[in-house]
Formats: structure tokens, sequence, C-alpha cells
């Protein structure tokens, strides 16, 4: 909320009043001056002359059913809402920023703080804006002497208690008591008590917590924590202790705070009870710059903002996109960006005869890289790229190595033989805001909770919301909803497909009914025999209809999309056994048992993970909060990283050492800037270059063949074993390492 | 900075280019005429010769050969002039004079390899650093 904003509304009762009370003087207005001005004016005498307004925040007003319309004024002014909305939402569409605490879109309605208190018409006391819903022809004023002194008041008491301690609290500067404070606040206290204290709650490495600051001194009153961790995160932790001055929020017994959403409780809190904990007393909100980028831990994508300061993330904080990730983030998003800074690769290096690295410069090692490569035989080149490789570099490695003669080129994570001919056949063709439209979810083989915790948040909205029904079939885990746990493998699915299961009706009976199957099946010999079973079951079932297409996959990988357009599929399923020269771009998760030991390994990347063990050429490249990058999510949109920090030591852009290293061995790729690369890219695959479209698969699955292959009946694995650490960034976070540490402890 | 501004007197504008002509010559033998003083100043003996000092003159000064402004080239002679006394009156250190003059620009790096002759101004970028 902008403080100018306030203040200025702050400003304007008084105004008023003053001319009320004093004789008014004469004045002249521009519009008076000139005649046609007056003259319209006087032509519509009926409309109130106020300014135009926009909406807060870009509003909009959906109108579900056009006869619910209702007419209400909000100082004044006209305006046609939907009928259910509140008197606060009515304010917002107008124009009007309610000041409020405990009022959150995303939450339930809590009705406690008092903040949002507006006058209305024949309404003998102010009411709550956020709790009262808009009546026909209610006339709200927001901004009459009353409301103001009722919101003083409200202020007074939550200062009451409040400690003095902005210039050490975190929250300082960005902190919605502070601004409003300027606002309403008094600027002296009557309160000469000693104020409340209480005493601080571990809730685990990520949030800290200072519970004095907590307001909760007469009832409880901004609990937007408690309600967001019952509502959107899904765990029963935290919750509302004791009465009157001794009641307190935290955990019911001493226990940490595990969910995988927790830090969303930060970006919440309005006062600074809840801060980062490893962000603690790190910087100022003002003195960081901040970059709008997406994340790239997992397949969603999110939104994000990396706050820098100079050469460092300071930290992450979520953007706002109703359509993936709405304002919340993951603890892996929101707390990975310490591995940034540890384990990073800032020279090229060279592994001498001792088996030991030695720093050289990129000319010395693009040399030796390029002379190995020429010797291979094209069959025996291999290129695997890593899960956090962006397209752009995707691009230019499979370029490069199609021009040395080989076409062993994949992504991480994809499998031995790929499907990349049929888009349907590895995105999310129901998009993740689609999934709020379904009321019957079979998960076939992922833990959404794991895997995209995003995706999980947004199921579980749905099976609030509509009481949908979720089955899931895999190992045992925990997901925060309802659910019924079918079986463990590919027997139940097998039960399902021929109509013997009970949830088999379930999904013939729902309207818009999902199948989400998880890419971690990807891996498995079977694939095709699984992903044809789960096609019958969507056939029988109905799952795809011409306007619904309910059948999933979701990805783990923030590459994996964006590699399987750009057609990164190996020539030969065991091209690993026989390979002489192997460039890893990033690629930490591969199988290298198998690799001959003559054979040359060159890593490319930004961390020492477990790719440079094996690696006899360390090629440092920069991480996807330096370069820009575009990254396919799992449903298929496609979203640009932005550089926020600038690149360690000596490392390069991933595209630019493939591109100069093909010059060094003499294949040079036609490409010297990124929009050149860009335009390559169209040439494979323009979806790619939509930045923030949704592109949906156009052709569904019924084009596939019928594959007859018998289905291996072992359980389906869970895809990721630590939720904190899937990739050479987070396992490089000492954060994340705490994390793993106690809150996966069993 | 007062004794510079004692000793550079500002001479009246060149006329014509053959006037500034005249004066670049002028400029030129002043300069190699002092030649034996600043090596006295800095102890060059051991790193240059009178000759090479001579010609390192030179080739600053051809360095503008392509100014044909009369009014240019008497501004370039001011900050020639400039120079040449700031260096008479010890108001460098040796290794300033080493630096800026004997070494050049390209200092003790000796980039000029061979092997880069036929390189892409790509490649070229790409080793010096990763932002171009």
């Amino acid at each position: 909320m902008g403080l100018g904003l306030l203040a200025s509304r702050a400003m304007r009762p008084l105004k008023y009043s003053n001319s009320r009370v004093f004789i008014r003087s004469i004045v002249s207005k521009p519009e008076l001056q000139s005649p046609e001005a007056s003259s319209a004016a006087a032509a519509t005498a009926l409309e109130p002359d106020l300014p135009p307004r926009s909406p807060v925040g870009g509003a909009r007003v959906h109108f579900p059913n056009p006869e619910d319309a209702i007419e209400v004024f909000v100082d004044g002014y006209p305006l046609k809402i939907p009928k259910g909305f509140t008197v606060l939402q009515a304010c917002e569409v107008a124009g009007v920023d309610i000041p409020r605490f405990c009022y959150h879109s995303r939450l339930s309605i809590a009705g406690n703080c008092r903040m949002c208190l507006v006058e209305v018409e024949k309404s003998p006391k102010p009411v709550a804006s956020c709790a009262m819903p808009a009546l026909p022809g209610m006339k709200i004023k927001t901004d009459t002497p009353l409301a103001k002194k009722a919101r003083e008041g409200v202020m007074e008491f939550l200062l009451m208690n409040h400690p003095l301690d902005c210039p050490i609290c975190d929250q300082g500067g960005e902190c919605d008591l502070q601004d409003q404070s300027m606002a309403f606040g008094s600027d002296r206290g009557r309160f000469t008590e000693m104020k409340r204290s209480v005493v601080d709650k571990n809730l685990g490495p990520l949030v800290k917590t200072v519970m004095t600051r907590s307001s909760v001194p007469h009832n409880f009153w901004l609990n937007r924590c408690v309600r967001f961790a019952t509502e959107v995160a899904g765990v029963q932790d935290l919750g509302m202790l004791g009465r009157g001055s001794g009641e307190e929020i935290g955990t019911y017994v001493e226990k940490l705070m595990t969910s995988e959403l927790s830090g969303n409780v930060i970006d919440i809190c309005p006062v600074g009870a809840l801060t980062s904990k490893p962000f603690a007393f790190k910087a100022r909100n003002w003195e960081l710059k901040g970059t709008e980028t997406i994340d790239v831990t997992d397949a969603v994508g999110s939104n994000i903002r990396i706050d820098s300061r100079g050469p460092e993330v300071m930290r992450i904080l979520p953007r706002l996109n109703e359509d993936i990730n709405e304002e919340w983030i993951s603890d892996k998003t929101r707390f990975c960006y310490d591995g940034l800074k540890r384990q990073r690769l800032n020279d090229p290096m060279i592994r001498g005869v001792d088996g030991r690295f030695k720093a050289v410069n990129w000319r010395d090692a693009l040399a030796v890289v390029a002379e190995v490569m020429l010797q291979a035989k094209p069959e025996e080149i291999v290129g695997i790229a890593g899960r956090l490789s962006d397209a752009e570099s995707m691009m230019a490695l499979k370029d490069f190595l199609n021009r040395m003669g080989s076409n062993n080129v994949w992504c991480e994570g994809t499998g031995a033989q790929p499907n990349a001919d049929l888009r349907s056949g590895y995105i999310m063709n129901t998009s993740i805001s689609g999934l709020e439209k379904a009321d019957c979810f079979l998960l076939v083989g992922t833990q959404p909770r794991v895997e995209a915790a995003m995706v999980n948040a947004r199921i579980r909205k749905t099976v609030r919301a509509n009481n949908a029904k979720v089955g899931y079939i895999g190992p045992a885990t925990d997901l925060n909803y309802d659910h019924q746990h079918l079986g463990t493998g590919p027997k139940t699915l097998l039960e399902i497909a021929e109509g013997r299961h009970p949830f088999f009706s379930a999904i013939s009976n729902a309207k818009n009914p999902v199948i989400i199957v998880g890419a971690g099946l990807f891996e498995r010999k079977d694939k095709d025999a699984i992903f044809s079973t789960v096609e019958a079951i969507a056939k029988k079932g109905n799952v795809i209809r011409p306007d619904w297409n309910g059948l999933n996959v979701l990805l783990l990988n923030a590459a994996q999309a964006a590699a399987l357009d750009l057609g990164l599929v190996p020539e030969s399923s065991n091209s690993i056994e026989s390979a002489k020269f192997v460039y890893l771009m990033g690629a930490d998760d591969v199988d290298l048992e198998k690799l001959p030991n003559d054979a040359f390994v060159v890593y490319q990347g930004h961390h020492g993970d477990h790719g440079v063990y094996r690696a006899n050429v360390i090629l440092p490249a920069s991480a996807f909060s330096e370069k820009e990058g575009t990254y396919e999510n799992t449903e298929g949109c496609t979203q640009q990283t932005l550089p926020a920090v600038p690149t360690v030591g000596d490392a390069r852009d991933d595209w630019k050492i493939i591109r100069a290293l093909s010059e060094v061995a003499g294949m040079r790729l036609p490409y010297d800037t990124i929009g050149g690369i860009r335009s390559r890219i169209r040439t494979v695959a323009p979806n790619l270059l939509h930045v923030d479209e949704r592109e949906p698969a156009t052709l569904g699955p019924s084009l596939k063949p019928e594959i007859k292959s018998e289905m291996d009946l072992t359980p389906f694995g869970s895809a990721v074993e630590n939720f904190y650490m899937t990739d050479s960034i987070t396992r490089a976070s000492k954060t994340m390492a705490q994390c793993s540490a106690m809150l996966l402890k069993k | 900075m007062s004794f510079t501004l004692r000793a550079v007197k500002v001479p009246p504008n060149s006329v014509n280019l053959e006037e500034a002509r005249s004066r670049v010559f002028e400029i030129f033998k002043t300069a190699c005429r002092s030649i034996p003083s600043i090596m006295e100043i800095y102890n060059l003996d051991d790193i240059v010769s009178k000759s090479q000092l001579r010609s390192i003159i030179a080739s600053e000064i051809r360095k503008n050969a392509n100014v044909t402004n009369p009014k240019v080239i008497d501004m370039l002679l001011f900050k020639g002039t400039e120079e040449l006394n700031n260096i008479l009156e010890h108001a460098k250190q040796r290794h300033h004079v080493i630096g800026q003059y004997v070494l050049g620009p390209q200092g003790l790096v000796q980039d000029l390899d061979p092997k880069d002759q036929g390189l892409s101004s790509f490649l070229k970028n790409f080793y010096k650093s990763n932002y171009f």
C-alpha cells in the first residue's frame, strides 16, 4: 500500500471539514473557467463531479451472472458489482484502497482487526468492510471523519502492545503497520503500562519469529499466518493459544512448522512478527535491487523477484501470477539462494595427470576440449543437458553436436526413449489454473507435494473449494488433503483401466476429471505401456473431450519441457556405454557408471556438484540468476529469466561457451547474439518465443499408435527423495541442508 | 598547479594549417631536445635508448595524423606542451613515464597472439569477458 496514497487520503477529510466550518472562500477551478466544460457540467448535474478513479491494483470485476449485478455507491460513485462482493471489494473496484491488516484476498475473512472500518449510510456504527457483504443501494463512505477516527482508534490499540523496535526489525521499510501508522497513527501514545512481551517460538530453520511484535492485544486480531497454514499450506501446526492478553500464536506443542509453503507466512504477516531467518539482519529492503525473473528449481516456473545487493542475491520473493503460482512460492524456491554463493565454479579447469584440477584460461580449456572432441568418432560423442538448462543453450548444444555428426543429445530426466512427438504427451494440458475446474483427480506415480509444490497447492485449493475426489497411485506419501490411496503400482492402474476398481466410477461420473502422470515414470522401461493404460482410462472415463483435456503430465525439471520441444532425444538408448566424449551441460544426475574409463568428460555448469567428480575439463557457466534464458514450465508456458547479479569469476553464459567451442573446433555456429539463437529456435519450436504465454498442445493423444507391451508390475517409485535438494543449486545451499536435516527427520 | 600555469603560455591560435604544422615540428624538436634530461630525471638509461624515446614521441604525434582542423591541432599542441612540462618538472614518477610511454597501454600483457588472427569478434570478446 502506497504511503503517499494513504497520507493523501488521511488529509482529505480534514480539508472537507475545514470547508464546512469556515466561510467558503472564492475559488476558481480550471473547469469552471472554460465555458464548454461548465455547461457540460450543468447538463450532467446529477453525476457527481469527482475525479475518475481506476480500480486498486488493476482489480477486475467478473460477472458470472449478469442479473446478479447490484449497484452501490462508493463516495458518491455509482458502481455495478456482482452479488456476494464485500464492501471492501466494492471499494477496491471503485479505486479506493481500504487499509487492512487481517484481510487477505486469498484467505478466509476474519474481520477481527477492524482497520477496514467504513461508514455506511443509515448504519448506526462504522462497519468492518471486509466482512460486510455489499447490499443493493448501499451508500459507502470511505473518507469521512468518523471512519478516520475509528481507524485511528484501531491503530492506537494495535500499537499499544507493539514494540518500538522498527530500527532493528527486518520488516522495517516494507511494513504495513509502519505505513498505516504514518497515515492513522497518533504522534504520542497514551499507554503508560508495561508492554506485553511473549517468548519467541522456534518454527524451524526458515521462519524467524518475534512474537512480541505479533499484534494480539485483546482478541485475536491478525491471524493471517494461522489462516494461511490451515487453508493454503494445509498443515495444522499454527494456532492460537491462551485467552485475553495471554493469547499467543504458536505451534501447539514445541514443534517445527513442516510445510513446503511455510515461507509464505513471512510475506503475509503485515507486521514484523514472522520474518525470514536466513535473511535476518542481512539487508534493508530499500538498498536492494529487485529483478523480476522466474524460478527454475522445479518445473512450475514460479514467478519470483530476486532482490540483490551488488553481486549478491539477498533474498527471493514471489511475484503475482494468477495462472502459475498465484502469490505463493515454495520454500525451496524462496530459500535456495544461498546455494548460489557456495560451491561455485569460477575458472575453467583441466584435470591433470595427478587427478587434481588446475585452473587455466578459456583459450587453453577450449583448445583442449576441441582437440579431444575432434579425435572422437561422431557416434561416440554424447551431449546431456542438465535440469536447469535454458532453451537457448540446449538449442546451441544440439546444433553443435549435430554439426559434429552426433545425434546423441538429450536432457536428463526425460528417460531413454522420450516421447517428443506429441506435445500433449508431456505437458500439463489442463494448465495449472485449469485444475481449479476439476472435480476428480487421479495421481499416477506422482507426489505433487514434493515434485511441484505450487501445483499441489492448486489441487488442495480445488479439493477445499469443490470437494474434489483425489485418488493416488504410488508409494505411501503424505498429501495434505483428503485422498484415497488406491494402490502402489501398475496393478491398480490396470484395475481402473478395466473398470474393475471403484475409483473408475468416480472418474467416469466426474464432470471434469483430471489424471496427472508423474514424469518420474519416464525413467521406467515399461513407460509406453503405462502411458497407453492411462490413455485407456482417459478414453473410457471421458477425460479428454473437445472442451476439456484432463490428461496431464507433471514434469520434474525446469529444462524438461523446452528440451522435448526442441527435440533433445537420444538416437540410441545405450549411447553412454560406447561414448568416448561426453559433454555434460549442467547435468549432474546422469548415471555415468557405465561410461568407459577412457571417456573424456567435459562438465559445463555453475556448481561443483556430482557431474564434476568424473569430469576431465570444467567450463564455468552462469546460474539462472545471472543470465537471460528461456524456460518452459510444465503447463507449456514460456517464460524468461533476467540477470539479477553479475556472473561469478570467469564464468560465461551457457550458450556463449558452446558457440565459442564450436568456433575453436572449426564448426562455427551461425549465431553471435541471443537474438540470433532465438531466431534459430523459431524454426524449431516457435512457442518458445511467445514469452509469458501458454501454448496448449494442438493434437490430442488419439493419434498415437497402439502399443502392445506388457507392464512391469513393480510398484512406482518416488521421483523426488528429498524435496529440499533436487538440483545443484539446492544441494549447495546450507539452508536447504538444514531443512532436510530438521524437517524431513522422521 | 601554479607552476604549470606559469610554464605553459598559451600561444596565439594558428592562422592556418601550415602554421599549425610548423608548430608541431617545433614541439617535436623541443621534446627531442629534452630527452637527455628526461632520461636523467627518471633514470631511464637501462630501460630505453634515446632513439626509442624519439620514435615513441613521434608515434604519439602520429596518433593524431588525421586531424586537419588548426583549432584542434592547437588544442593538442597545448596538451602536449603541458604533458612535456609535467614530465620535465618531475610532476610524474618513474612508473608513470614507463607505463605510459615506454610500455604503452598494453603494458606487459602480450595479447597479440598470432593464433588470434583468424578469430571472429565473438570469440575475441568471449575470451575477454562474459558481457559483450
